[in-house]
């Protein structure tokens, strides 16, 4: 067989096209790091020196005061700007994000590594969730489309599509918990459970976690179904399905072939879909006092909290990095054309 | 409407005839499905609201002390706030901030992303690479988080303020679809025959790209306006920005936080108020997109 | 697999298709008869829009919305009324009993799946028993037409140059032992060279076979070197229909006549070669009633408004044309 042949290409193609991924993102990290860098210091009443100066005044030597500062922040409050990057930067090369100063004594790492949690599984449950559903309406929606149906299907896309997203968390809120109050208010868990592996505290954990999944979800599903109808209508013009049914393929067979070739090009915007609930579960944690990343990075501003928040923020960004990267692995793995190197 | 544009591949009289076929079509396409002229009505509805409703109210909105959280009644269809303003009233008045700084963040987005990818796709090469790498950098950092963190250092409240954030944080998907615009238009051989009839520069561009560009932009920068509509009243929202101006962001903040719309009923009206305005808002901008891509799309229009 | 000797005859009867248009029903196929011969090529041509591709759809009852078949019958040895066939039948017809073979510009695979895997598809759909077998069988054929068996079906799609992609089409229409075989446009957009091995394959695989074939194009040149008999369509319906020899070298309908005419390569000299004046009609345009011919016949009566002219057999071939009781004015040429 021929296959060792173009086994090689192959591998060195999808290796070239995740290590261009891997040096963009680490361009995208580097330029937030320096974002968030300067914002902490260009910061109006610079809480970098107020702090510094705050703990001199409180009768630390100022060896002390530096350090602690330096503690807090990742970096050291004296010295020339440039001194300063170089420190933060070592820092976060160390993972070391910093303190926090509303959590006191607790490192900014361990707060965002315990809130993650809170965004990352809803997001992914969301993001597989509207997936499913999308693709599936699509499907329906591209074989319906000259009926009213369709027609009905479409717009429901575009209008979820384009409503942003604290407005329909807004709406589920207003609906579920104010007017048929069937659902809690907000919350990750009800606290009268003990933490542990039983049904009561699971249970409750599911409970709070509807609104927030179902609001991703939604916020996500106008995209894919308004993606997959065009992608099916696209497909169902190609010549390969007609040739297929005139092959006598099975029915199912002929479904396969249309979805996959549907479904492929979806694998592009996946990372796009992730990085919007990312940015989204800012609101969808507010709105439903969900202890996750985007409700930190919000608390961390009104409390002045500047090092959780540049860590926060900086966080946010490598989780759509990552994001990013795992899509394009899968979008490789599926395309026999990307995987052996025709297309870019 | 910003669909005036059209190729000026005809002069004189055929142009004039062209334009007129064209608002022709235009007409026949709305016809054709009545949401879409529901969309074109709502969306006029709001432009004569940020408009005119300022002046019909006084600018100090009047307060009714023994109408805390009323329920809606005739005087007052979506109830009242917690002063006992009415809230229709503060919609209203509120359209004025939301639709400004829509219309100014769609202005510098579409000016900074057309610019920037008439450039990149006309002359390619380095600055090509260059500015797609930018433009790769601008779409991906997430632009919310970027929002708030920036609110700590530069309290952008006024409405060109706030548009001129947006847009310098927008550009970057107007400029990708002008750059491949500009790409497949060079490979149709359009910028070459222009060139080989000696024609500079400047005319080409003008001329001849940017007319033919033009419905997609225009496109875009509708959408523009929804993005900047949606990012302002969320970080209004959120309660990151000090309330300077009456706005629907605000207007959901208290509801929300103060009013607790979201335990009890009675502050539901001053929830929905606002959200009513910015669904009616989407849905208006959404069917006059669908409208203009028929109208724009030949393979969907020959049907 | 035991292989039946004697190809089948298939009697297409009176096939009306009509399409939907805001104008309502309009017919691209108007009672067309035509017999094609067991074991021979029959060439069909016509100009865009004359309803040839949907009249070899028919043959797979496989035309596409917003077409339907209104009328007539498809018979096929062996199979019956293939207008009639529905469901599980007709998807077992198709692909197993007569195969069919895509334009080759046009992608008739799918992209995303190996051509060996795409026949393992076949084959399971066909309840192909030893997929083993049908895979040497493939690789037998390939080899035949002169490709890498192995190779091909370990390949994708865009791995294949365009006469690689049409020899695989015929491999799949010819896997599972179909004895009619249609070919719609199978030398368009390929290059001249590949042109000519894709036709003589055909011809080859055609004689070793035992197949009844139907070859839809627009190229007469491209018939001229593989068919045995000849149907020229115009309007929806077939104007001439015989030996290859006759039709070419004695043509009876002006429209066979202006055609062969506009094609040097068949009048033999070039200054001779003349464009058939006039537009090929569309579906809108027509007319209702008389000869769908006559706006552009330089023969055309009286009666050409208002009869449409029945189909009548002339020396061998039939011809529906009122004038075509005269002698052809064209200059004789052998025909090779």
């Amino acid at each position: 067989m021929t296959k060792s042949v173009r086994e090689r290409p192959r591998g060195a193609a999808v290796a070239r096209r995740v290590a261009g991924h891997v040096g963009r993102g680490l361009v995208m990290i580097w330029v937030v790091a320096t974002i968030s860098f300067f914002i902490i210091r260009e910061i109006p009443g610079d809480p970098v020196q107020g702090m510094y100066e705050s703990l001199l005044q409180k009768g630390m030597s100022p060896d002390q005061a530096e350090r602690a500062t330096a503690v807090l922040y990742g970096f050291l409050p004296t010295g020339s700007l440039w001194d300063q990057y170089v420190g933060y930067m070592g820092s976060l090369l160390h993972f070391d994000l910093g303190r926090s100063l509303s959590t006191p004594g607790v490192s900014v790492t361990s707060l965002i590594g315990s809130a993650a949690q809170w965004t990352v599984v809803p997001v992914l449950a969301g993001t597989l969730l509207s997936f499913l559903l999308g693709v599936t309406m699509g499907v329906y929606a591209a074989i319906k489309r000259s009926g009213k149906l369709g027609d009905l299907l479409a717009l429901s896309g575009s209008l979820l599509h384009g409503v942003p997203v604290y407005v329909i968390g807004l709406l589920l809120v207003a609906i579920f918990t104010t007017l048929w109050p069937i659902l809690p208010a907000g919350g990750p868990v009800d606290v009268a459970f003990v933490p542990g592996f039983n049904a009561g505290y699971i249970g409750s954990l599911i409970h709070h976690a509807v609104l927030p999944v179902v609001t991703y979800t939604l916020a996500s599903y106008g995209g894919w179904i308004l993606a997959m109808k065009s992608n099916v209508v696209a497909v169902l013009g190609d010549d390969f399905i007609l040739a297929a049914e005139l092959r006598g393929l099975k029915r199912g067979i002929v479904f396969r072939y249309l979805a996959r070739n549907a479904i492929l090009p979806l694998f592009t915007i996946l990372a796009l879909s992730i990085g919007m609930l990312f940015g989204g579960s800012i609101f969808i944690e507010e709105i439903f006092n969900y202890p996750g990343l985007g409700l930190l990075l919000v608390n961390s501003i009104s409390t002045r909290d500047y090092a959780l928040m540049g860590g926060t923020f900086l966080v946010i960004t490598i989780g759509i990095v990552v994001a990013n990267i795992v899509a394009d692995l899968l979008y490789t793995a599926i395309d026999p054309r990307v995987r052996s190197g025709e297309a870019s | 409407m910003t669909v005036t544009v059209m190729p000026d591949m005809a002069t004189g009289t055929s142009r004039a005839t062209l334009r007129r076929n064209f608002w022709r079509g235009v007409w026949r396409v709305l016809c054709r499905k009545p949401s879409r002229m529901a969309g074109v009505i709502i969306v006029l509805g709001f432009a004569v609201m940020g408009v005119i409703g300022p002046l019909v109210y006084p600018a100090n909105l009047p307060r009714d002390d023994n109408a805390l959280y009323a329920s809606p009644s005739l005087q007052h269809p979506f109830g009242t706030d917690f002063e006992g303003t009415d809230v229709l009233a503060l919609v209203v008045t509120g359209a004025r901030y939301v639709l400004l700084t829509g219309l100014a963040t769609a202005l510098i987005t579409v000016a900074l992303g057309t610019l920037i990818g008439l450039f990149a796709g006309f002359r390619r090469g380095g600055w090509d690479s260059a500015l797609m790498r930018l433009t790769d950098l601008n779409l991906a950092i997430p632009g919310l988080p970027l929002l708030l963190v920036l609110s700590t250092v530069w309290k952008f409240t006024s409405p060109l303020e706030m548009g001129l954030v947006l847009g310098l944080l927008g550009w970057g998907g107007v400029a990708r679809a002008v750059r491949s615009q500009t790409l497949s238009l060079r490979e149709r051989g359009f910028i070459e025959a222009a060139r080989g009839l000696g024609l500079p520069t400047r005319h080409i561009i003008g001329r001849e790209l940017l007319p033919s560009m033009a419905p997609y932009i225009a496109m875009n920068m509708l959408i523009a306006v929804t993005g900047a509509v949606y990012a302002q009243v969320g970080l209004f929202f959120l309660g990151v920005l000090p309330f300077d101006a009456n706005n629907w962001g605000v207007m959901l903040n208290l509801a929300v936080f103060s009013g607790g719309a979201l335990t009890t009923p009675s502050a539901l009206p001053y929830l929905l108020a606002p959200l009513l305005a910015i669904l009616l808002l989407t849905l208006g901008i959404v069917l006059i997109v669908d409208a203009m891509d028929e109208i724009f799309n030949p393979r969907l229009r020959e049907e | 697999m035991s292989r039946d000797s004697a190809a089948p005859e298939v009697r297409i009867r009176d096939l009306t298709v009509v399409y939907k248009t805001p104008a309502g029903e309009l017919p691209a196929v108007s009672r067309v008869s035509l017999t094609l011969t067991p074991g021979t090529i029959t060439g069909v041509v016509g100009e865009s829009g004359s309803g040839k591709s949907t009249l070899a759809l028919s043959l797979l009852n496989a035309v596409q919305p917003p077409g339907r078949i209104a009328a007539g019958s498809v018979e096929i040895d062996g199979l019956g009324d293939v207008l009639r066939l529905d469901g599980e039948d007709l998807r077992r017809t198709r692909g197993r009993k007569v195969g069919y073979v895509f334009q080759a510009a046009q992608n008739s695979l799918n992209p995303l799946k190996t051509i060996g895997k795409q026949l393992l598809d076949l084959g399971r759909s066909h309840d192909v028993e030893d997929l083993r077998a049908l895979v040497a069988d493939a690789k037998a054929l390939l080899g035949r037409m002169g490709l890498d068996g192995a190779r091909v079906l370990d390949s994708h799609q865009h791995e294949l140059s365009g006469g690689m992609r049409q020899r695989v089409g015929i491999m799949l229409a010819l896997v599972l032992n179909a004895q009619v075989v249609v070919l719609d446009e199978p030398t368009t957009a390929l290059d001249m060279i590949t042109q000519s091995t894709i036709l003589r394959i055909i011809r080859e695989v055609h004689e070793e076979r035992a197949l009844t074939t139907l070859v839809i194009t627009h190229d007469v040149g491209a018939v001229a070197e593989v068919a045995d008999d000849l149907a020229v369509m115009y309007g929806g319906r077939v104007v001439e229909h015989g030996p290859i020899a006759e039709v070419l070298g004695t043509p009876r309908h002006p429209y066979t006549q202006g055609l062969i005419r506009a094609i040097p390569r068949l009048s033999g000299d070039i200054s001779l070669a003349r464009a058939l004046p006039g537009r090929p009609p569309t579906l809108g345009t027509l007319p209702a009633a008389g000869c769908v011919f006559r706006e552009r016949c330089e023969k055309r009566m009286e009666i050409c408004e208002t009869v449409e002219p029945a189909t009548a057999t002339y020396d061998g071939r039939s011809v529906a044309c009122h004038a075509a009781g005269r002698p052809a004015p064209v200059k004789r040429r052998e025909y090779a």
